[in-house]
């Protein structure tokens, strides 16, 4: 071989070109050797298809096929007891208390406190005087259009992380190159600020579900310069938009073609990754009817859309592969690579407004917002009003609290690490204090170790979102821990609520009475007998025995996080 | 980036694509190999500076910089994590797999017998035939002498190696190699790890699933079975005082109390959980166990305890570093591989004695590592990367005594790009030890994609 520099440069180019090929994931080479590995020839790489054209994607290594509890929950899908659509939120609320829960559980059956456990991340009392003055609906009209809510908490926050307000080319220019981690633990941090203190709790709630949907790891090697702006011009811009706008923009954005390799994917080298997920995670689901020939194709028509040198989105026709495509019920000659940006936008606009894909977002809404196994049809309803209004989201919303089913799920639900956490913040009220950043970063870490924290799921298929996954001793051990560290005020940097000023005194109190005041501040609901009886064990002290010390005699703060520690707390 | 040597050119930021002919050939013995190896580093180098900096689910305890006269590479010995998994008690087996990263040079530990291809390619670091320890029944190797408080293991039939050990992945990069080793799969497309999927054939109802120790998650348990992280046993407790700490979690249990709920038996699971912890952190140690000191020691130190405490611990992770040695491995008289194999040896040996040998009949102890290194030794007196490494295997239930699977040799026409062949699939050794001691059976759930060949190291396969 000749041994000067333009052979060289084109021997290392081809070499990089395999390496890419092999170790940047191409699906569809599978099992190789290590002698396979080494030599390629000038021209096309092995495209053998080893996954074969009719294999389905449940074997060829999707999501689904792992621990059932994933996505199986508790309960009959078909009945809660009752099911059906009201006029009006409160109708449909009135409607549920008439009847009878088939899965009964502990928690109150308010709808006050229903709606404020669903449609934010935990109750505060100033919450629940807000919804019995304007009255549910009203509320959650005025939920479903947060621009028009004054948010200083929210503002608070943001005012803390400036790099989060900046695009691609911004963060570039400014952030040092030995702080390029910087971004992505800001919007760390910023996620819990926000969902502790934003008054635009329900956009917060939707922020998090499509941030799992669209699951990009934060941090992710790949994204130190776009996953912050993809956090706000993908999802917060969209959550309460329009499904298929967001799509469009996740199908264009720096973030998700690095994540998920499509910024190497080329019509040489194609990679699947992508295209994949696209599929099975983002729109029609693992059962939504595609085979390996569509994931293959809906490869191809996403070749092309890369990342440019400046971190931007970009699309190269020289890298796109042209020729006839099929994806389920899309098909395009895709004749001319300048085309393809086009193709692609039809294809992901054919994958949103898909059936399937309306009853896989339905379902994972129902998931979250109503319990682990939602009622068929429940999920139904709401697919049809997701292709109805276009992909909007809204009205899904507003047609889910219209359910009676919605109002039959009280205490169906049980909060993961972060949630219970959050809620703990809240209900505590707890508040921006002298290191706030300190304050966030240390819950951050803690709920890490819970193995939740915001946006840090690795795999593109989000946080689960059932109570089966997050089964286990340690989770339930980190909640308990958490509720002392925040009511005794371990966690520095915040601004915290002495435990004896969370009931109004009354000095003429007994024990009993004061246990009372303390769960319904904090639970919101009484104790039963059994459990009163611990509790007041655990104080030494007589129910009727009279109060004459706020902190009851230092007891206090080891008392509420007691309370907090009960299935009250627990499920939402 | 601890485990890597500080020279390892996975280290290197921004290298420099060589210019001339000679250039090239420092990466490699022919231009095509060496135009590879270069763009493994290219490859990895872009990756690595960030990398390090994003594993935040990954990362390694950091070691502390400046440990004063110690071995650049026996300071990752102190790195460590540790994984744990229980099951229900009274049940079988127990599965540690260590993780051995910087890619062990496994020629140098179980090392050929009278090879001249092995003699000629390592002119001065071949270890002496004088100097390995007998491997009895198998003659074409003998063992490095820094595992001495191993050899009885080896004698008694209790330990056994795969050599030619290798995964899909044939990049030579650290991190892409480790994590195809710890998810399972040639497919990045996988993102579980293969322990995970394990766990979860293993079934559920058990109090605890997994510990990490420290901040990290290993990539091999991420997943959808829950994990427990701790700084060791005795941080799992409830955090209160002293002396209300049983008062308070009699005061849980009253509040799990008087109604029916699946919460109720999850704080049931819990506080049985605390007590096990407290009773294992409370667990003497075998004084006739003399561990070396170090993360790899302390790490089964807790485990031996989580064993001898009877919890049912089922499946425990740790992982050693610092063994990318690329300069100066040393000699069989000090260096980092007789100071690093010795640490192994020496905690693993102790291991042993201090759960005893009727325990150690339920214990199955597998080492991986994400590449051997290459046959010809470099100009530094150490190795670069390579492809077939090897696997050490400890505990009940072995063909011990004796290096399985099949050996390509050493002769140039046998290598891989002058690397050994990884003649073995690393996951053949896996789902073969998985499906005898664990009566995991189905081995395309946890390595989908891969047909799994009989090695013949568990008796029974």
């Amino acid at each position: 071989m000749a041994a000067g520099r333009p052979a060289l440069h084109r021997l290392m180019r081809n070499r990089r070109g395999a390496l890419i090929a092999f170790g940047g994931g191409a699906v569809a080479l599978t099992a190789l050797s290590s002698t396979m590995a080494a030599f390629l020839d000038d021209g096309e790489p092995a495209t053998a298809d080893a996954s074969g054209a009719q294999q389905t994607p449940q074997k060829a290594g999707s999501f689904a096929n792992r621990d059932a509890s994933y996505t199986v929950g508790v309960g009959d899908p078909n009945d809660l007891g009752a099911g059906g659509v009201a006029a009006t939120p409160s109708a449909a609320a009135q409607a549920a208390l008439a009847a009878t829960p088939r899965f009964p559980t502990p928690l109150s059956r308010d709808p006050v406190l229903h709606l404020l456990r669903r449609t934010t991340f935990g109750p505060t009392p100033a919450d629940v005087a807000e919804v019995k003055q304007i009255g549910i609906d009203a509320w959650i009209d005025r939920q479903l259009d947060p621009a028009a809510i004054p948010d200083p908490g929210g503002d608070q926050v943001n005012a803390m992380y400036p790099y989060l307000r900046l695009d691609i080319k911004q963060l570039r220019a400014s952030v040092p190159d030995d702080k390029r981690d910087d971004p992505s633990r800001q919007l760390g941090r910023a996620t819990i600020g926000r969902q502790i203190w934003t008054s635009r709790q329900l956009e917060e709630v939707m922020v998090d579900f499509w941030a799992n949907h669209l699951n990009i790891q934060n941090p992710f090697d790949g994204g130190q310069d776009n996953r912050t702006d993809w956090d706000r011009t993908v999802i917060r811009k969209y959550a309460l938009g329009k499904f298929s706008d967001m799509l469009l923009a996740s199908a264009r954005h720096p973030a998700m073609l690095r994540y998920l390799n499509n910024a190497d994917s080329d019509k040489r080298s194609v990679n699947e990754n992508y295209g994949r997920e696209l599929l099975e995670l983002h729109t029609v689901g693992i059962d939504g009817g595609y085979n390996e020939t569509d994931v293959r194709n809906c490869a191809y028509v996403m070749t092309g859309r890369t990342v440019d040198r400046n971190g931007n989105f970009v699309f190269e026709p020289r890298r796109h592969w042209t020729g006839a495509v099929k994806v389920m019920g899309f098909s395009h000659p895709n004749k001319k690579a300048a085309e393809g940006l086009a193709v692609g936008d039809a294809l992901v606009r054919y994958l949103a407004t898909h059936p399937s894909t309306a009853r896989y977002i339905a379902r994972k809404l129902a998931v979250r917002f109503v319990c682990d196994n939602p009622p068929n049809p429940l999920v139904d309803r709401l697919a049809q009003a997701y292709l109805q209004n276009g992909t909007a989201i809204v009205p899904v919303l507003q047609l889910m609290f219209r359910s009676i089913e919605f109002w039959m799920a009280t205490g169906l639900k049980t909060r993961r690490p972060l949630e219970n956490m959050v809620a703990t913040a809240r209900v505590v009220g707890v508040k921006p204090g002298a290191d706030t950043d300190k304050a966030l970063e240390s819950m951050y870490n803690s709920a890490d170790r819970l193995g939740h924290a915001p946006l840090a799921w690795g795999p593109p298929d989000g946080y689960p979102d059932v109570a089966g996954a997050w089964q286990s001793a340690h989770g339930m051990l980190g909640a308990w821990n958490s509720h002392r560290a925040m009511v005794q005020g371990k966690v520095r940097g915040l601004s915290f609520t002495a435990p004896e000023s969370l009931v109004g005194g009354n000095r003429n109190a007994t024990v009993g009475s004061y246990v009372d005041a303390m769960a319904q501040r904090l639970v919101f609901q009484p104790l039963n007998p059994e459990q009163k009886v611990a509790v007041l064990k655990f104080l030494g002290l007589a129910d009727t025995a009279k109060v004459t010390d706020p902190k009851l005699g230092g007891r206090v703060e080891h008392l509420a996080p007691l309370l907090l520690d009960s299935v009250y707390h627990g499920l939402r | 980036m601890d485990f890597l040597h500080p020279e390892c050119p996975d280290r290197v930021a921004d290298l420099p694509e060589p210019r001339t002919r000679e250039e090239l050939l420092r990466y490699g013995p022919t231009e095509a190999e060496a135009a590879l190896r270069f763009q493994a580093e290219v490859v990895t180098a872009e990756l690595a500076a960030q990398k390090e900096k994003w594993r935040g689910g990954f990362t390694r305890r950091r070691i502390v910089a400046g440990a004063g006269a110690v071995g650049v590479a026996a300071l990752g010995s102190q790195l460590l994590t540790a994984k744990v998994a229980f099951g229900a008690p009274g049940d079988g087996n127990t599965l540690i797999v260590i993780m051995l990263r910087g890619g062990m040079d496994f020629l140098s530990v179980v090392v050929p017998r009278n090879d001249a291809n092995y003699a000629s390619a390592r002119p001065t670091i071949a270890v002496p035939g004088t100097a390995l320890l007998d491997a009895g029944p198998e003659t074409r190797f003998g063992l490095h002498p820094a595992m001495a408080p191993l050899h009885e293991l080896w004698k008694a039939g209790n330990m056994a190696a795969v050599a030619a050990v290798a995964s899909p992945d044939a990049s030579r990069s650290h991190f892409q190699a480790q994590d195809c080793y710890e998810r399972g799969a040639a497919s990045t497309a996988v993102r579980t790890g293969w322990m995970d999927r394990v766990l979860g054939k293993m079934g559920q109802g058990t109090t605890f699933r997994a510990i990490a120790e420290g901040s990290s998650l290993p990539r091999s348990l991420v997943g959808t079975s829950n994990k427990i992280v701790l700084r060791g046993i005795q941080d799992f407790r409830l955090d209160t005082a002293d002396n209300l700490r049983d008062r308070s979690l009699e005061a849980l249990r009253g509040l799990y109390t008087g109604f029916e709920h699946p919460m109720v038996a999850q704080a049931g699971a819990t506080l049985e959980a605390l007590t096990s912890a407290r009773r294992v952190a409370n667990m003497p140690a075998n004084p006739a166990a003399q561990y070396p000191g170090g993360g790899l020691s302390d790490g089964l130190r807790d485990v031996a305890r989580l064993i001898k405490a009877g919890v049912g611990l089922r499946m425990a992770a740790l992982d050693l570093g610092g063994w990318d040695m690329h300069t100066n491995i040393g000699t069989v008289d000090g260096g980092d591989m007789r100071n690093t194999l010795g640490n192994l040896s020496q905690a693993l040996g102790a291991f042993t004695v201090d759960i005893g040998p009727e325990a150690l009949k339920k214990v199955t102890i597998v080492t991986m590592s994400e590449f051997g290194r290459r046959v010809e030794q470099n100009g530094n007196a150490g190795t670069d990367h390579g492809h077939g490494g090897g696997m050490l295997l400890i505990g009940g239930g072995l063909n011990g005594g004796r290096v399985h699977g099949r050996w390509p040799g050493l002769a140039p026409g046998a290598r891989d790009h002058g690397d050994v062949a990884g003649a073995n699939d690393y996951r053949d050794v896996l789902a073969e030890m998985l499906k005898i001691r664990f009566g995991v059976t189905d081995s395309a759930a946890i390595f989908p994609d891969h047909q799994a060949k009989r090695i013949g190291a568990y008796a029974g396969s």
